[in-house]
């Protein structure tokens, strides 16, 4: 299995002078195809800003993201934005449902904008496999925490990204339902064979993964 | 400051967006809250003041009258001011006329004549004089000189041998222009009395009386004409100043127009308001639920809501009040100049508004704007200041922003939609803000179905239209019939028909015009009646060529030409019906002739018609010309409607002002004159109009700006997460402007929808009160493209800018971003 991530030379520093914060330093990091990769650090490590420059939702102030080769970076606006949508989905710690669009809407919502037919069925799947099935028609402020994130997996997942990027996706939840989407999240990794990146700051979480990044003043040390 | 204040101070800078937005529609609404009565005002001044300028301020003078009669006159208590000027006689000079009178102070001031300088005469040899009469006498003076004059005193209408007599001069007149040839001088009473034995002098009786303030001009003369009745004075003897009394009688229509479009100006600025403040009040709730919970009282939550609009309205209103007095000079020159022509009263009205002799401005006006604008913005607030005390703490800290709204009413469920779109996306947001989406469409409609209902009127009022509806034909030519001007005998009607200067030989010399097609003849006559307690109408007598239109105009009831023949049968114009209520078809109306005769007929109304003013020329009965010969003798020639073929030639016209150059018992009347009249009338209503709506429109606009900006702001967060998911600028930019779209086509929809059904009636009742001559009903196409035009670009240019905004912040950002 080869790199399906790579970063070379990345940084991106906050402030201005005098108060510089160096959220990623010239950090060089692989990810392989397929694995489950925790991004491990302590608060204002680096590894959300990290996490965010690998999905292409900030900008970085030098050095390049590759995915599947694919200089990242390089491509701008609407461009950067369908190759985010072909290759990357996101599941965060609150969620971010769309409040007005039901569970079934708000997960067939990525097939629409790269306007893809839905395959009900496929979609069906995916709802059940997450155990959301049920709540289809929910609005998203009906559901439970759990819930919600089991929506925002579903979403993640629908349009079979070949990475998904989790950012604490279960820091909001009770750690019974920590346990339910962890196994989730693992599960849909192994059967779709998509490259999970999550940041935690759990160590139990991390323990679970294949590979562990440890992040500290934004260089990867570990 | 207190805390409530200064809380209201901070929230206001803290909602900066929202509050410039405020800000703006109540900058406009002080504006035209200041603007409409301001001009209204300023135009009836502007009235009085040229009125006053043009024409001598008595309401009537009374002819030859005796010391004995100014005495009972002076006691009426129906005068209220009077005045004397008896003329002694002339000085005999070459190319020039020189009249010698006494007047005293208040028959100056009724004259509106004042002194250039120096004082009235008082002394036998004293005498006031302007420089044009030293030039005529061939002499030099200042005040205090000694001239010597000519003079022939007047006795019993005959002018006696001259005398000559040393004066001394004690003030100047101004003369009205350099090549003047007739003059006044001013001598004094004692000088009257010296030249004139007691018994033969005659005042000319000047006089004001006292009025009520909804008086018409007509009642006005009635009383006045009563009143020297019963003193016994004949009418002829009477001269009623018809001129002044017009011009100075204000339409008591007009304050009640100006109340109406200022309670519109609330209500549009009212809505707007408090919907700028509705869409997204929601959101507040959790701040003012936080002060809440810190202890502040209802009172003091009222408070910041009102000090916050009030804080704005202080900003606001200043601005406009400042832009409303830099505008209403320029708006009303602009008024002025476009319809000045070359008609002496928008001269002189210019003149008087560009002079400063008009207050143009009236701090009671900028007092009434700034209280109705705070009331305005009360209004609009007190909803919200309801809403806010209401607020209970727990659920203001429990309140997650709109994801986590579980509150009661609040969907659960709804069946999902199996794909989604863009447009998609749109829909169910707009669907899940259906009141809001509502109050946005509602406030924005109202101006909407306004300017579509105006629009229709003035879209039906077409220049050439009107000025075909105002005369038949492209010229008129009538004989001038005027009743009571001993200056002028020949205009008596019962002289007219006896010696009537619409001669064969004039028709022929018309007919001659180059150009000139045809000649038809209206006749009339003239009558009075008990049923029009007394007052003179006249009759039409049509000829039989214009029969078919004479039956055409018939509204109500049937009439055959060759019934109109008689001369027992009429038909009577329904605007009669508005001055007599109660005449009723199959009336007999006793018409006595106004010939001269006495003679008295009976005639049937047996039908109601109604025409345009042109071919009624205000004589609201009608008979076949044949029928009017039978009830009244002599020659009834009213008017030679002549037909040409073109509506307006330059030779033709010269010819016809060449052949009526000097005629002063005929007057002319043509189409290129109405409709240069009708055109700059229009012309000024259309952009006076237009400029208002553009303005109301402007703060309706108010509207869509905040609910398009509140709903990115509010989704601030989603829509970060939709371009996350992969969604395109593109794609966010079109999706906004799929929501603009539905706030412009339901505005659309209701505005062109309630505006055209609206629009009719209100087009029928311009036609029946004869607004702009208007006959035929046009749809507004023009308005309803260019509101459309205005909507679209609106929006489109919000989505765009919004979107703009939007990707002024990074993804980031906005994902992480919380309220």
């Amino acid at each position: 299995m080869g790199s399906i991530v790579k970063v070379k030379n990345l940084v991106k520093y906050y402030g201005s002078e005098g108060n510089v914060v160096k959220a990623v330093d010239h950090t060089d990091l692989e990810i392989e195809r397929g694995r489950f990769t925790a991004i491990i650090g302590r608060s204002g490590s680096g590894k959300s800003t990290l996490l965010h420059l690998l999905g292409g939702l900030d900008t970085p102030d030098s050095g390049n993201v590759f995915i599947e080769e694919k200089d990242m970076y390089a491509l701008k606006g609407d461009a950067l934005a369908a190759f985010r949508r072909e290759k990357i989905g996101f599941i965060f710690q609150d969620f971010n449902l769309i409040p007005s669009l039901t569970v079934w809407e708000n997960v067939v919502l990525p097939l629409g904008l790269a306007g893809k037919k839905v395959n009900e069925r496929d979609v069906m799947d995916v709802l059940k496999n997450i155990g959301i099935d049920e709540k289809k028609n929910a609005l998203p402020n009906t559901l439970s925490g759990g819930q919600k994130q089991r929506c925002a997996i579903a979403r993640a997942l629908v349009s079979s990204p070949a990475i998904i990027l989790a950012d604490e996706p279960t820091g909001n939840l009770d750690s019974q339902t920590e346990q339910e989407v962890m196994s989730i999240l693992k599960k849909c990794v192994r059967d779709y064979g998509q490259t999970l990146i999550m940041i935690t700051h759990d160590e139990a979480i991390a323990q679970m993964a294949d590979v562990v990044v440890m992040i500290e003043d934004g260089k990867v040390v570990k | 400051m207190s805390m409530v204040r200064r809380i209201a101070v901070q929230n206001m800078k803290y909602h900066k967006s929202k509050n410039i937005l405020i800000g703006i529609a109540i900058f406009l609404t002080t504006l035209l809250l200041f603007l409409v009565p301001t001009m209204g005002k300023d135009m009836i001044e502007g009235q009085y003041a040229v009125t006053n300028k043009m024409y001598p301020s008595w309401h009537a003078l009374v002819r030859g009258v005796n010391e004995e009669t100014v005495k009972k006159l002076s006691v009426s208590h129906e005068v209220m001011v009077y005045g004397l000027r008896s003329d002694v006689g002339t000085m005999p000079v070459k190319d020039a006329q020189i009249s010698m009178m006494f007047l005293d102070d208040h028959g100056m001031a009724l004259n509106n004549m004042e002194l250039l300088e120096g004082n009235m005469p008082q002394q036998e040899n004293e005498i006031v004089v302007s420089q044009g009469i030293l030039k005529c006498l061939g002499q030099k003076a200042e005040i205090g000189d000694t001239i010597n004059v000519p003079y022939q005193v007047m006795h019993g209408g005959i002018l006696d041998y001259t005398k000559e007599k040393d004066f001394v001069v004690t003030g100047f007149l101004e003369d009205a222009t350099e090549d003047q040839t007739m003059f006044n001088a001013l001598v004094s009473e004692a000088f009257l009395r010296s030249e004139v034995p007691g018994e033969e002098i005659v005042y000319r009786f000047l006089f004001q009386v006292l009025t009520e303030e909804d008086e018409t001009t007509t009642q006005i003369q009635e009383r006045i004409l009563k009143m020297t009745g019963r003193l016994g004075i004949a009418e002829t003897d009477v001269r009623v100043n018809t001129e002044y009394l017009g011009a100075n009688y204000v339409d008591p229509v007009m304050v009640s127009v100006i109340v109406g479009i200022m309670c519109i100006i609330v209500l549009a600025g009212v809505i707007t308001i408090y919907s700028i403040y509705y869409v997204g009040l929601s959101d507040r709730v959790r701040e003012f639920g936080k002060i809440k919970a810190m202890g502040a009282s209802k009172k003091q939550l009222k408070g910041m809501v009102l000090w916050e609009g009030m804080s704005v309205a202080m900003i606001a209103m200043p601005i406009g009040l400042i832009l409303g007095t830099i505008l209403t000079k320029i708006i009303l020159l602009s008024i002025v100049n476009v319809s000045a022509n070359d008609n002496a009263y928008t001269g002189v009205l210019k003149e008087v508004i560009s002079s400063g002799d008009v207050q143009l401005y009236h701090v009671s006006l900028y007092v009434l704007a700034v209280v109705v604008t705070l009331l305005t913005v009360g209004l609009a607030l007190h909803k919200p200041m309801r809403v806010v005390s209401k607020i209970s703490e727990i659920e203001a800290i429990r309140f997650q922003g709109t994801e986590g709204q579980t509150g009661k009413g609040q969907k659960k469920y709804r069946k999902s939609h199996k794909e989604i779109s863009v447009l998609g996306l749109a829909k169910i947001y707009l669907l899940g803000k259906k009141k809001n989406s509502f109050i946005t469409i509602l406030a924005m409609s109202i101006t909407g179905i306004f300017v579509i209902v105006v629009a229709t009127v003035l879209s039906c009022a077409d220049p050439k239209k009107s000025a075909d509806a105002s005369l038949t034909g492209q010229y008129e030519i009538s004989a001038i019939t005027q009743s009571g001007n001993r200056e002028h005998p020949e205009w008596e009607w019962s002289y007219v028909i006896k010696d009537n200067p619409l001669t064969e030989e004039l028709k022929q010399q018309i007919l001659e015009i180059d150009g000139v097609t045809s000649v038809v003849t209206f006749t009339e006559a003239f009558v009075t009646s008990d049923t029009f307690e007394g007052e003179t109408w006249g009759i039409k007598g049509v000829p039989e060529e214009y029969a078919d239109f004479l039956l055409d105009g018939i509204i109500e009831g049937s009439a055959a030409y060759e019934d109109l023949k008689t001369g027992t049968k009429c038909i009577l114009d329904k605007n009669m019906l508005y001055w007599f209520p109660d005449i009723k078809l199959g009336d007999t109306l006793e018409l006595k002739v106004s010939d001269g005769t006495e003679k008295t007929v009976e005639v049937e109304v047996i039908a109601i018609s109604d025409f345009p003013s042109g071919f009624s020329q205000f004589q609201y009965l009608f008979m076949a010309s044949e029928g009017l010969g039978k009830i009244c003798d002599g020659d009834l020639k009213g008017t030679y409607s002549v037909f040409a073929k073109e509506r307006y030639n330059k030779d033709t016209l010269s010819a016809f002002e060449e052949l009526m150059e000097g005629n002063e018992r005929c007057q002319l009347n043509t189409w290129k004159k109405e409709y240069d009249q009708w055109k700059s009338a229009l012309l000024v209503t259309t952009a006076a109009a237009y400029a208002f709506l553009g303005i109301l429109g402007a703060i309706c606009i108010m509207n869509v700006i905040n609910t398009m900006i509140h709903s990115v702001h509010i989704r601030k967060k989603e829509i970060g997460m939709m371009q996350a998911m992969g969604m395109t600028n593109h794609q966010l930019v079109k999706m906004l402007r799929t929501e603009g779209l539905f706030y412009t086509a339901g505005t659309l929809l209701i505005s062109v929808g309630l505006g055209s059904i609206l629009g009719y009636p209100v087009f029928l009742m311009a036609k029946d009160q004869g607004w702009f001559n208007i006959r035929e009903y046009h749809y507004p196409y023009a308005a309803v493209v260019i509101v459309m035009v205005i909507l679209l670009i609106v929006q489109m240019f919000l989505a765009g800018a919004l979107g703009g905004k939007v990707k002024k912040e990074s993804l980031i950002e906005r994902i992480r971003y919380s309220e």
